[in-house]
Formats: structure tokens, sequence, C-alpha cells
């Protein structure tokens, strides 16, 4: 493992313009995420937390600041080298899954795998990051609007690491599921970070954030408070 | 399952909103169809026509340049003999340019009145030697003129006199002019019908046999005169490669003598360029109008398009935000627009060989063209404009989503 941060924030801001005025949602933010880190990122809505989990899963660029992502300056890529980074290095899990209802359990997890290698997938990777969330072959088969909450998140776990991404974005992944459902997905990702897998959640959920190492509370886009 | 990840989401999409894009591809269906039917239809025309006209592709026809259609009432005068019509010294020069390479048939021709029993009718009447005749007309009823008052009709005045072989009809001496009473018998000459002649459709040849009487030269010259003073030459060329070398030399064997009246020379192929351009204009005006119809149908289609994409902003979202590139999701949306033109344009293809066989039918009254290439080249030709207008409708949406801000677009909801 390499001193050189997974992930580094130099002064990063990002201000929107709009018609009443520009709105700063994040401050000269600087911050460091080195691999293998379980970070929560808190705070009161409109904070910046939405913005900067966009920053970090390259769906934005600053308006100023440098941005480092496994030590490519992402303001200096192309669109494309942005998307192809996006797809190899970053798995992102969203409160509301996202996944895509024309496709199934099984092909929303091979989704990535097709991007990534232009085939569809015959190495049995799909099948076993299925299995390893719980989905079982028969539950694969059925498109999302078939699937419970908690068994879509796992679908939507398993699609985040298909690719062997070295960061998981996980943003409010417990928000729309059960406290048991919930619990059962913090220990999935537990169990990842575990294994070698960076880890940033967003959160407004103490209990959540406590399974997190480090956790950074954001308040009008500055880091407020870092413990 | 479909090799492709992005056409397979497309052929889903369409699934799911089945009626909706079915209903979309009617409108191509309808454009393919008008192309497809107008094209045809135009081309079957032309085919028709070409079809017929080069029935006598072989024949050069020669005219003087004012042609004297025969003095009425002169009898066998010959005083106006001098003032048109081709001469027996031209007819000569002309058998010498054709030589051995063809067959020369010196025509009379006028249009007059005539009468059986009680039906007065009126046509052309052609005056030739009997042994020209089976040279370029056929008698499918009957024989060839052996004496003096005998005549050939064509079919179709035939039919719609109701004459046949045997008949009786009394022609007026007069080439044209009101018709002539019982009274003026002594001007009407009286013809018996020995042979009908098939029907030749349109032709090139300047003869109208379908709806005209045959008679020998020796009875039209003692009826309307003009002995020696052709109304046209009919040259029959052996071999049609040959025809402008003979029409070269005819021109320049003729109308280089100053001291005779010029000829015009012409043939099948002047006049089927003209009728071929006419017909070319006519296709392209019906295929333009069918073209409006792809126009309207291409609007649906990109409506149906953007409405695709409008309800799927959220999907456009993930999947931008999980690593597609832009090029992936606007193939997507091409995907879309193509299995929609392919719905359309096979619908289509398939209507307007069912379609455009009928309207042929009922236009032309004949389907002997219909299969022939130059005519069912305009299915495949339809089908291809409806698929190439379809993909270019879903040019825009397919841009539009692929350029949306996928964080704007995981808000969409």
């Amino acid at each position: 493992m390499s001193d050189t941060p997974l992930i580094r924030l130099v002064d990063v801001t990002k201000t929107y313009h709009l018609e009443s005025g520009d709105f700063v949602a994040l401050d000269c933010v600087s911050l460091d995420i080195r691999e293998n880190d379980f970070v929560a990122i808190m705070g009161p809505s409109g904070s910046g937390k939405s913005t900067m989990m966009n920053q970090l899963g390259i769906l934005d660029v600053p308006t100023s600041g440098n941005l480092y992502i496994d030590g490519n300056d992402v303001a200096k890529m192309s669109n494309v080298e942005r998307t192809h980074l996006r797809r190899d290095t970053i798995g992102y899990i969203f409160q509301k899954f996202y996944l895509i209802p024309l496709l199934s359990a099984y092909e929303n997890v091979e989704y990535p795998l097709i991007l990534k290698n232009k085939t569809r997938d015959t190495t049995g990777r799909t099948s076993a990051m299925l299995d390893a969330v719980g989905i079982d072959r028969e539950k694969s088969e059925h498109r999302p609007n078939q699937l419970s909450g908690g068994q879509q998140q796992r679908v939507a776990i398993a699609r985040a690491l298909v690719n062997d991404p070295k960061i998981l974005l996980c943003d409010e992944p417990t928000g729309n599921l059960d406290r048991k459902t919930g619990y059962q997905i913090m220990e999935i990702l537990c169990n990842l970070q575990r294994e070698g897998k960076t880890v940033i959640l967003v959160t407004h959920d103490p209990k959540v954030a406590e399974y997190a190492e480090r956790t950074i509370r954001l308040e009008d886009g500055r880091i407020a408070e870092e413990t | 399952m479909i090799g492709d990840i992005f056409l397979e989401l497309s052929v889903r999409s369409v699934k799911l909103n089945f009626t909706r894009s079915l209903l979309a591809s009617i409108g191509i269906v309808i454009g393919v169809v008008a192309i497809s039917t107008m094209g045809m239809l135009g081309t079957n025309m032309a085919l028709q026509v070409e079809d017929q006209l080069s029935a006598s592709a072989n024949t050069i026809v020669i005219t003087a340049d004012a042609i004297r259609m025969g003095p009425p009432g002169m009898g066998s005068s010959s005083s106006s003999s001098s003032s048109s019509g081709i001469s027996k010294t031209q007819l000569n020069k002309i058998k010498t340019a054709v030589g051995e390479n063809g067959t020369v048939i010196p025509l009379y021709s006028t249009t007059t009145q005539f009468t059986s029993g009680n039906i007065q009718g009126r046509g052309t009447i052609y005056g030739m030697n009997p042994a020209d005749v089976n040279e370029f007309l056929t008698i499918g009823n009957g024989t060839n003129i052996a004496g003096m008052n005998q005549a050939l009709i064509g079919l179709t005045l035939a039919e719609s006199m109701g004459l046949d072989v045997g008949d009786r009809i009394k022609i007026s001496s007069a080439s044209e002019g009101p018709p002539t009473n019982a009274s003026s018998s002594s001007s009407r000459a009286t013809v018996t019908i020995v042979g009908i002649v098939d029907p030749r459709g349109t032709t090139s040849d300047s003869v109208s046999s379908d709806n005209g009487i045959i008679v020998s030269k020796e009875w039209y010259t003692a009826q309307y005169g003009g002995k020696d003073q052709y109304t046209q030459v009919n040259v029959l060329v052996d071999d049609t490669d040959m025809i402008s070398e003979i029409e070269e030399e005819i021109n320049t064997l003729v109308n280089t003598d100053k001291k005779t009246q010029s000829i015009r020379i012409s043939d099948a192929s002047s006049q089927l360029d003209t009728i071929s351009e006419t017909l070319s204009t006519l296709t392209l005006f019906c295929l333009a109008i069918g073209g409006i119809s792809l126009v309207v149908a291409a609007v649906s289609i990109f409506n149906v398009m953007m409405m695709s994409v409008n309800e799927r902003v959220q999907e456009i979202g993930i999947l931008l935000s999980i690593g597609t590139e832009t090029g992936e999701v606007r193939r997507m949306f091409l995907y879309e627009a193509f299995i929609l033109g392919i719905l359309g344009a096979g619908m289509g293809g398939l209507m307007s060989i069912v379609i455009g066989y009928s309207v042929v039918d009922a236009m032309i009254g004949t389907t002997e063209y219909f299969f022939m290439p130059a005519s069912i080249f305009y299915v495949p030709v339809g089908m291809c404009v409806g698929l190439v207008v379809c993909v270019l409708s879903g040019v825009y949406p397919a841009w539009r989503a692929s350029n949306m801000d996928p964080i704007d677009a995981l808000r969409s909801d």
C-alpha cells in the first residue's frame, strides 16, 4: 500500500451560478482519503454532502482547486477518461438503488462488466457477486420491480463490486431500508472494507456513521469537524 | 439474448411501449407504401410505353416538311402533286440510301369519313402496296388486299362499328370536311372488308392501324389523287444498330438537293426519349408526394423518440453514472429509432407489394411489368428511405439523451 492518498482534495471549491446569485456548495475543502479507509460524511441538508459525493464520484468537476482520484487529476481528464475511471475505480451505491428497470438483477450486475469488456460475462463473476450478497439464481432472473428494497440494494452492491473497484461510494445506502435490512447491508459494507475496499458513505444516521473509522462533518460547504 | 446490451435495452424499451411504437411506425408504413407504389406506377407506365414503342423501334419515319393531306374532292387529279409530299425521285433516293439494309414502304394517308349502313365513322385511311402490309401488320382475321375495291381495317375500328370480314363501307372521296349525303353518292366509293388487322397499341411509325382503313395505293390515288406524292415513307431497318447510319445516308442523299423540298427523318428513339422524359418527371412528382407522407412520419417518430428519452431520464442518469459512455447512450437510442424503422419499413415493404400490385393493375390495366427489376426495385428503395428517415428522426433525441448531465438526470424523479 503506497503513501499516496487514494483520493486527495486540495482547496476544492464548487460554485453554482444561480439566478439569485452564486451559491458556493463546497468552499476550499481539502481532504485526503487513503486506501482501505472507511469514511462517513455527515452534515445537515445543504451542507454540501451531495456535492462532495458528486465530486468523489467524478460526476462533476471542481470550479477551482484540485481533485485527485487514484493519482489522476480529474480536471485534466477528458470526458471519456473520466467515464472510464468512474467505471473501473468507483462503485456507486445509491439510496434509491437506481437499478436499470429494463434489465434483470443478473443483467444489472453484469452491465458494468459488459461496459468494461465489451462482451457478455462468461467467467461466472456476475453469479459469484450475486451469491456473495445473498441473491439466489431464481431471484437474479427478476426485474428490479419484482424485488424487495433490501434485495435491490444487495443487487446494487453486487453491481458496484463486479468490476472490482478500489472505492465504494455509498449515498445513504440504508435510507430506504428497514432497520434489520439496513444492519445487514452495513455488515456487508464492513466486510468489504475489511477485504480492502475504501468505503465512503454519506448518511444522516449517526448509528450508521458509527460503522466508519473516520467521520467528516460538513457545514456550509466546509469541513466543520473530523473525528 | 442479443449480444449487444444496448440493442437489448432498445428492444425491451420498444416492447414495453409496443402500441405507441407500432402507431409511430404506421407513419413510416404509409410513407414507404406511398413512395414504392408511386415509383412502381410510374415505372410500369414507362415500361409499357417503351415496350409498345420498341415494337416499331426498327422503323425510320420520313415525312415531307409540309405534308399534303390530299385535295378534297379532287378525284384523280394530280394538279397539286408538285406542292408537297415525298416525290418519286426522293423515294428512289431513299431506296438507294437504304439499299439491302431494310425495306422501304411508301404510304399515302389522309383523314376521312365513311359510313357502314347507318353508322358514320371517321378515321385515317392508308394507301399502300398490298405486298408491304405483312411487313409490319398482322392480319388476324381474313386475307390481304387482292383487288381494287378491297380494304383492311383495324380491330378497334371494326369492334366500335360492328364490322367484320365481308362487310362493305362507303368512303368519302373528300379527305376532310362535313359528311356527304346520299345525294352526293358519286363522291363515295364502296370497299369490301377482306381482313381485320391485329391491334398494335401505341407505335412510333405514325401508322394508327388500330383505328385505320388500309386500301391499295391504286385505289387511294384514284380516289384522292396525289399519285407519287407520298405522305410518308417508312423504312424497316434490318439491324437497329444501323438506324443512325441509314438516316444520315438518307439525309445526305435527299436533303442536299436544294431543288426539292426537304424531308424530316425521325425514329422511335427520339419519341421514346420525349415520352421517357415526361414519364420520369411524372414519376418524380409522384415520389415527391409520397415523400411528404414520410416527412409526417418523421415528425411522428421524432415525437415518440423524444417521449422515450423524457420517460427514461433517470435511467439515462444511472447509465451515465455507472460508467456508460455518451456514445453508448446515443447508440442505444439510435437502435430504438432503427427498430421502429425496421418495423415500419418491413410492414411497408410487404404492403407496398400488395397495394402497389392492385394500384398498377387498376391504373394501367396490366401487371405484366410489375415484377420486373426496374419496377420492384422501388420496394427496397422505399424501405431504405423509410429506414433512413426513421434513424435520422432519432438523431436529435439520441444526442439529447447522451448529453444529459448525469447528476440532473438522477435527480429527475
